[in-house]
Parts: structure tokens; C-alpha cells; sequence
């Protein structure tokens, strides 16, 4: 082991082969994807097909995991992790997939963010039976699927502890009532991952984690989302009313439920992805930022001794660094997954600072390109960045949350504000 | 590979000057603010830990370890104390000067010096900055002229560190051979190796600093110095880039200083508002205060990271990996992040701290001096970033934008 930061060849043809797919293949269409509010299945069916024929989870291990997810039935995560890369080389891919455009990765068809859960806290039963429904999605004629992950409610975002979706155990079955919001992918999910409470007063030690699948009498889709931005992936609301749930679906089995784990099983999930959601804020933040660098050479004489542009060259220097710093420690956070370090608090760092980082990048891109940075074109997605990037520094945990996370490693004996 | 795992030998190397840092260095930081020096038995320890000559390559005598593993030491030793890596003995910014612009020869003549078992007590020094800008042209008013078969130095020079301590300088002046070179600007500048004994030499009055006392900040006045042609650093085939290449590294080792100090205050605050109680409670366990560490916390390990980033590929270029535009990229992000990094945790250091941080009788406020004084070590954080931009944009690094001039801003070398 040695201090270094160099890729292996392998990392940089990969790498570079899905910079050239984002910019050539994506990009150009990622606006008209953002006005129709989604992507077409037949190119979802293609990326997963690329994907699948990479050899490895390098387009969907972003979010997805899917063609992967599928292949190893959710077994043996680790060891394949570690063999293909593991999570510093998702970061990576994750980053330049979002350069493409932020809305496609949330859309890729697979796990999605039920992934993690699936894996972490399943059944072997379980994550045979709910990641082989994945299998061959990259094949004409197998229908794409998705997961998704239902944790927030209209009265529960960054207090996860307070959901108030109940659950009751009646028979053979799990009585689920509640209503869960902001699912990405929550309409077209085969199932979702979803918590609830046997007793709201309980706090963590409630909660059940269930997978729900689609179609179970009383579990309907809600309305869907409009939003700032992100808008060719969907976001939906989930309502459970009555919702009989058998008891094979309930995540873990009971035995999983002493103490805690419950929750612990929310929690967990977030560990793994947060980086990567830094991750892909930076892919938004490096394009916004890139585009700037270039408009500016384009567009100034530069080496004039005009003070603007020194006030410029200032202001550019000052986004570049935010995010090479940011990007460090996503890569010291996977790194360290990598390793089977605990990095709960490295984790949240990564995501605190890449949110901010890519959201000054993406507020400073249109500042410095002025007016002709506000409107919508092909080729000119500024306004679009702006728009895709404020949510990295809500969802997966707003910044502040991140700070709760983080000062609870650093502060003695603080267990809650 | 990515890792982010020093090796064994660094490991061991971290740990034995953290407890010189723990040990000799800490408890006695104000002893040393006070006395506007470090002892000479303080710099006879560092010395035997081998701490001046790591980043300089063998060929030069040099240990040879790179820079990964400076930048891991330096910051050990700044969290002990940040003015004290500038106040040990050794070659510092002289050391990569004659490396980056002398030929091998004459950076090992240069450093012979400081090899010896006196070298604690030797210092080195580097003598560019000047007080005003030349009134008429680009470029320093300090002069070169030929003489004879040498050269002859005429000018003022300022803001250098450990000038009245050091025995060696390396002098930047204009080169004027002929009158119209005074036209050449920042690219007709020469570097020179002067020796304290050279006649028509004299040391300026050391300034009183904001901070970092325990290091010397001077000046050097020339007054028809001359040195023969072999004086002379001509920087390889291309001066500037040499010369871009000195200050950038050089830089780096502060900026590596800087992380040592923002660690320094991020602990000392953490321990303080473990402690402090009000309302019923440690401060700690308020948000505001609890945000404001964790914030810290960030900037201690981003910067050390980008450091980390920088110094390992001036490394990989030595093994023909990656680009110097690369290396210089980063190490201006490095060093203009970590300035301003260090600025926060010695503010917040002090506020979390409230009225008892502005007193002496607590280490922060020392902290939040040294931070500005060290921000201008080196390379100021806007110098770092006219680098960066320069180089992102493609615009020539001319060492008129670039470097610490007196019209921009001016930076103790």
C-alpha cells in the first residue's frame, strides 16, 4: 500500500469509453428527455445491453446495479465488488455517467435504490427471489423492471425516525397503511422497498422493512411529481391502504427486528450510496464547470490586465478546486468501502462537500456566462445543471443531516441535537 | 491504483516525528513565539530525525523520499508547531531552488553545506521578493550586470524568510547584459547563488509578523555583490518553467504546513466544546457549534487530501507518469484550498473558543495568526488560483501572473 492516485488502464478505457457514449449519445438528447419527462425504453434496454456486454457494473453501478444485481442474484456482493473495482471505480463511473446527464442514471432499469437494502439485510431466499426478476432485462422481448426505495413520507423527510406509516401483523400477511412520497421510480417499480412502524412510539426499534410488490391488493400509485429538475426520471407517491403483505416479504425476517436493526437497515443503505450520489453531483458540477472554462476561452482575451478578468480567473479557480476536493474525498470514501473500512462519517463528508461544490459550480456557470448561460439549446445545458443539481444537496440526506452524521463521530457523548 | 494508505516506512517515519511534535514542539509553542526562535537543542532533535534534506532527490545527497513524504511530516510538525518548520534548520526553499534551476553540480556544491553535523544551525534562503514595483517596467529593479567573467548584483531585495539567519541565497534579478534586455520583463529574470559573506552584502532589520514569531521574516540589500559565472542557476532549457516549478513545490510544502495547522485548531476546538458547558450542556452539543466542527472536520481532510493528490504526482512524474501541467494543476488547487482552509479553522477555532480564545493563555489564537501569516508563505492562495486558472484556460504561465510579484502580491519566499 502506498499513497497514490493514478488509474490502471483498464479504469481509463473504461472511463473513457462512457465520457465518449455521454457526450456523443446522451448529451444530445438529454434536454428533449427532460421536456418529455422520460427516456425512451428502447434506449434504457440499449444502456443496460452496453452494460451487460462492458462485463461489469460499470454503466448502471452507479444507481442501478442492474444488469450485475441480476447475474449474481444480489450474492457475494463484496467479493465481486472488490474484483471488478468495487466502489471507487462506481464513483468514477458514476461521476462521468452524470456528466452525460443525471436524469438517465436515475432512470437505468434495475434495483435501483432497493438495492442496497435488498443485500444488505435479505433473506438468501429474498435476494434470490427479488433480484432475479432483473435477470436477461437487457434481452428483446423481458420487459424492463425497476426497484425502488420507500422511506420518505409527506411528514417524514430528514427525521426518518418519525415515519408514521403503521404495520400490523394479521395471519399469514402484514397489514401496511401510510402514504410514502418522492419514490424515484415508485410508479413503475416491480417492488419498493418499504418502512414502517408497529408502533410510531417505538422510534427505530418499530421499524419493519418491507418489500412490496406491485400489484398487492391495497399498494397504489399516488401522483406524480413535478419537479425543479431531474425531470426525465419519476418521482412518485406511494399510498398503502390496507395493504396486505405477506409475511415471506418482510425484509430480514422478524429475527432481524431486535433493537434497532430496523432502522439500521435504512441507515446502512445510505453508507454505501452516498458517495456515489456525491459522485454524480460532481459529474453535474464538472460539466457546468468545463463549459464555463470553455465559453470563457471562447469569448474573453485573456492575459489582457483587465480586473475582470482576474476577478474571473479567481472565481474559475475557485469551482475547479471545490470540486477536485470534493472529488478526492468520494474516492476516499469508496476507498475505504473498498477496504472494509467503516466509513460513515467519510461517506457523509463526501456528499456534504460535492453537493456544495456542484451547486456553486452550476450558480457560478451561469453567473460568468450571463444571459446566453440561461436559455435552454441543444449542446447548452446550463440551465438544465442548475436545475438537476440543487436536489444532490437534499436527497440521500440534506447537507445538514450529513453535518448531523459527521459531528456525531466528532463530538463526545452526542447522541442527538 | 487509488489509496490513500501511507507504507509502513511512512507510517513509522509519521509516527516518530508526531511525538517529537507532541513533545518537543506543543508544550513549548509560546516559549518559542517568545524567544523568536527554536532552541538549538529543538533543531539538533529534528535534524537527527533526518527532517531537512527528505524531499531533495540522491543524486544531490538528498534522502530522496519524494514528496508524498514530506508533505506527511511537514504536517506533523506544523500541527506541533506551524512556525516551526520554517525555523529548523536546513536548506528549505534554497534546497528545491538550486535542484529546480541549477544543474546537478551545482546543487550539490550548493547543498554540501547543510550535510554537515552543524547543519541544524545552517540556513538557507531565497531572495525575490522586492518592495515596489520597478517604476518604468516590468520585471525586478534588482539588477544583474555582467563583470569581468561573473556577474554583478545591485538591487534590494524583501520578504525573505531566514534572511538574517541564512549563510546561502539564491538572488533573482534582472539580467541585463545589454540595455534593451531591461525590456524582457518577467522572462529576463537570472538566478544566482550568493553567499552572506560576499561583499556588498548586508542584511535588513527583521520585521515584526503577525504571526508564525518563531520564524525569521527579513530582507537583503546588494550593493555591487559579485559572483562568478558559475553563480548562475540558468533553470535547464526553459527558466520559467523551472522557476514555476520551485515556487509550486515549495508551496506545497506550506500548504502541507497549513494542513497541520488547521488540524491543530480543528483538535484543540473539538476538545473545547467537549468541555465547555452552557445552557446546561457542552457547547458542543448545539448545532450551530456542532456544524460549524463538522465543517472544520471537512476542510482538515480535503485539503490534506488534495495535498496528498499533489505531492504524489510531482512523484509519479519522476517515474515518467502523468503531465507537469497536471502536477501543477493540482498543486495550486492544493495550496490555494488549504490557505483558506487554514484561515477558517483558526477563525472558527477562536470563536468557538469565544472570549477565551482572543487570550493567550489558549494556543487558538496563535493558531488564527500563524494561519494568515502562513497563507502568505510561499504563494498566496490567489496566486494559487491565477495558476490554476492559467493553466485550465491555456494561457502562457508567465511569472508576471503567475508567481508573487510586487504588483500583484507579494509572498515571503
Amino acid at each position: 500500500m502506498t499513497i497514490e492516485f493514478s488509474f490502471g488502464k483498464k479504469h481509463l478505457e473504461m472511463r473513457e469509453g462512457i465520457r465518449g457514449l455521454a457526450k456523443n449519445v446522451i448529451r444530445p438528447q438529454a434536454l428533449q428527455w427532460d421536456r418529455d419527462g422520460g427516456i425512451p425504453e428502447d434506449f434504457l434496454r440499449n444502456m443496460a445491453r452496453l452494460a451487460a456486454s462492458m462485463g461489469s457494473t460499470a454503466m448502471t453501478s452507479g444507481l442501478g446495479d442492474a444488469a450485475d444485481g441480476a447475474r449474481a442474484s444480489g450474492e457475494g456482493d463484496g467479493e465481486r465488488k472488490k474484483k471488478l473495482g468495487g466502489n471507487l471505480f462506481s464513483v468514477i463511473a458514476a461521476e462521468e455517467l452524470s456528466w452525460g446527464d443525471p436524469g438517465l442514471l436515475l432512470c437505468l432499469p434495475g434495483p435501483g435504490l432497493g438495492g442496497p437494502p435488498v443485500r444488505a439485510s435479505g433473506t438468501p431466499e429474498q435476494r434470490k427471489r427479488f433480484f432475479s426478476i432483473f435477470e436477461g432485462l437487457h434481452d428483446d422481448g423481458i420487459p424492463l423492471r425497476w426497484g425502488a426505495y420507500g422511506l420518505t413520507e409527506p411528514a417524514a423527510g430528514s427525521d426518518v425516525a418519525g415515519i408514521r406509516t403503521t404495520c400490523r401483523k394479521d395471519g399469514q400477511h402484514w397489514v401496511l397503511n401510510g402514504r410514502k412520497c418522492y419514490i424515484t421510480n415508485g410508479a413503475r417499480a416491480s417492488w419498493t422497498v418499504i418502512f414502517a412502524t408497529i408502533d410510531p412510539s417505538l422510534g427505530r426499534a418499530g421499524h419493519r422493512a418491507f418489500v412490496v410488490e406491485k400489484g398487492t391488493p391495497g399498494f397504489a400509485v399516488g401522483r406524480i411529481e413535478e419537479k425543479m429538475g431531474l425531470r426525465a426520471s419519476e418521482t412518485a407517491e406511494l399510498v398503502l391502504e390496507d395493504c396486505r403483505v405477506p409475511e415471506e416479504n418482510l425484509l430480514g425476517g422478524e429475527a432481524q427486528y431486535v433493537s434497532k436493526e430496523g432502522f439500521m437497515t435504512a441507515m446502512k443503505t445510505f453508507d454505501n450510496t452516498r458517495p456515489l450520489v456525491g459522485a454524480m453531483a460532481l459529474g453535474i458540477g464538472s460539466a457546468a464547470y468545463e463549459y464555463t472554462c470553455d465559453f470563457v476561452k471562447k469569448n474573453y482575451v485573456l492575459g489582457r490586465p483587465i480586473p475582470r478578468y482576474a476577478a474571473l480567473t479567481e472565481r474559475l479557480a475557485r469551482i475547479g478546486r471545490s470540486l477536485e476536493a470534493a472529488r478526492t474525498l468520494t474516492w476516499r470514501a469508496a476507498w475505504m468501502a473498498d477496504e472494509r473500512m467503516p466509513n460513515a462519517k467519510e461517506a457523509s463528508m463526501s456528499k456534504a462537500l460535492a453537493g456544495q461544490a456542484a451547486i456553486r459550480a452550476c450558480i457560478e456557470a451561469i453567473e460568468i456566462c450571463g444571459a446566453e448561460g440561461s436559455i435552454a439549446k441543444d449542446h447548452q445545458l446550463l440551465e438544465k445543471w442548475f436545475r438537476d443539481i440543487k436536489v444532490y444537496d437534499i436527497f440521500e440526506g440534506t447537507g445538514q443531516i450529513q453535518r448531523i452524521v459527521i459531528s456525531k463521530r466528532l463530538i463526545s457523548d452526542l447522541k442527538s441535537f | 491504483m487509488i489509496s490513500f494508505q501511507p507504507t509502513e516506512d511512512q507510517k513509522l517515519m509519521v509516527e516518530s516525528v508526531a511525538q517529537f511534535a507532541r513533545t518537543a514542539l506543543r508544550p513549548k509553542i509560546r516559549d518559542f513565539e517568545r524567544a523568536r526562535e527554536l532552541p538549538e537543542s529543538v533543531r539538533r532533535t529534528a535534524h537527527e530525525l533526518g527532517l531537512a534534506l527528505v524531499a531533495l532527490p540522491e543524486s544531490v545527497s538528498g534522502a530522496g523520499l519524494g514528496l508524498t513524504t514530506a508533505v506527511l511530516l511537514e504536517e506533523e510538525i506544523a500541527w506541533g508547531d506551524p512556525a516551526a518548520p520554517f525555523a529548523l534548520g536546513g536548506p528549505g526553499a534554497f534546497g528545491l531552488a538550486v535542484v529546480e534551476l541549477g544543474t546537478e553540480e551545482q546543487a550539490r556544491s550548493a547543498l554540501a553545506p547543510f550535510l554537515g553535523a552543524d547543519a541544524h544551525s545552517r540556513f538557507g534562503a531565497v531572495a525575490w521578493g522586492e518592495k515596489k514595483p520597478h517604476p518604468e517596467r516590468a520585471g525586478f529593479s534588482t539588477r544583474a550586470t555582467r563583470h569581468d567573467d561573473g556577474w554583478r548584483l545591485d538591487g534590494a531585495k524583501a520578504y525573505v524568510l531566514n534572511a538574517d539567519r541564512a549563510e546561502h541565497f539564491v538572488v533573482f534579478a534582472q539580467v541585463e547584459e545589454t540595455p534593451q534586455d531591461a525590456s524582457a520583463g518577467w522572462r529576463g529574470i537570472g538566478a544566482f547563488l550568493v553567499d552572506r559573506s560576499a561583499a556588498g552584502l548586508t542584511v535588513t532589520a527583521r520585521a515584526t509578523t503577525l504571526g508564525l514569531d518563531a520564524a525569521s521574516f527579513g530582507g537583503i540589500e546588494l550593493a555591487g555583490v559579485v559572483v562568478p559565472a558559475s553563480a548562475r542557476l540558468a533553470g535547464g532549457a526553459d527558466f520559467t518553467a523551472a522557476l514555476v516549478r520551485f515556487f509550486t513545490k515549495n508551496a506545497l510544502l506550506v500548504a502541507a504546513r497549513g494542513v497541520g495547522l488547521s488540524r491543530a485548531a480543528f483538535e484543540l476546538t473539538r476538545e473545547y466544546v467537549d468541555g465547555r458547558k452552557a445552557f446546561g450542556k457542552p457547547i458542543g452539543h448545539f448545532q450551530a457549534v456542532a456544524f460549524t466542527v463538522a465543517d472544520r472536520a471537512m476542510d482538515v481532510d480535503a485539503s490534506r487530501g488534495l495535498v496528498w493528490r499533489a505531492a504524489a504526482a510531482w512523484d509519479a512524474l519522476t517515474k515518467g507518469e502523468g503531465s507537469e501541467k497536471g502536477a501543477l494543476l493540482l498543486s495550486a488547487q492544493a495550496i490555494a484550498f488549504t490557505h483558506e482552509a487554514a484561515m477558517r479553522c483558526g477563525d472558527d477555532g477562536v470563536q468557538l473558543h469565544g472570549g477565551a480564545g482572543f487570550m493567550r493563555d489558549y494556543p487558538v489564537e496563535k493558531l488564527m495568526r500563524d494561519a494568515k501569516q502562513l497563507g502568505l508563505c510561499g504563494m498566496t492562495a490567489e496566486q494559487a488560483d491565477q495558476l490554476a486558472a492559467a493553466i485550465t484556460l491555456g494561457v502562457p504561465l508567465d511569472p508576471g501572473l503567475v508567481l508573487p510579484t510586487p504588483e500583484s502580491q507579494n509572498a515571503f519566499v
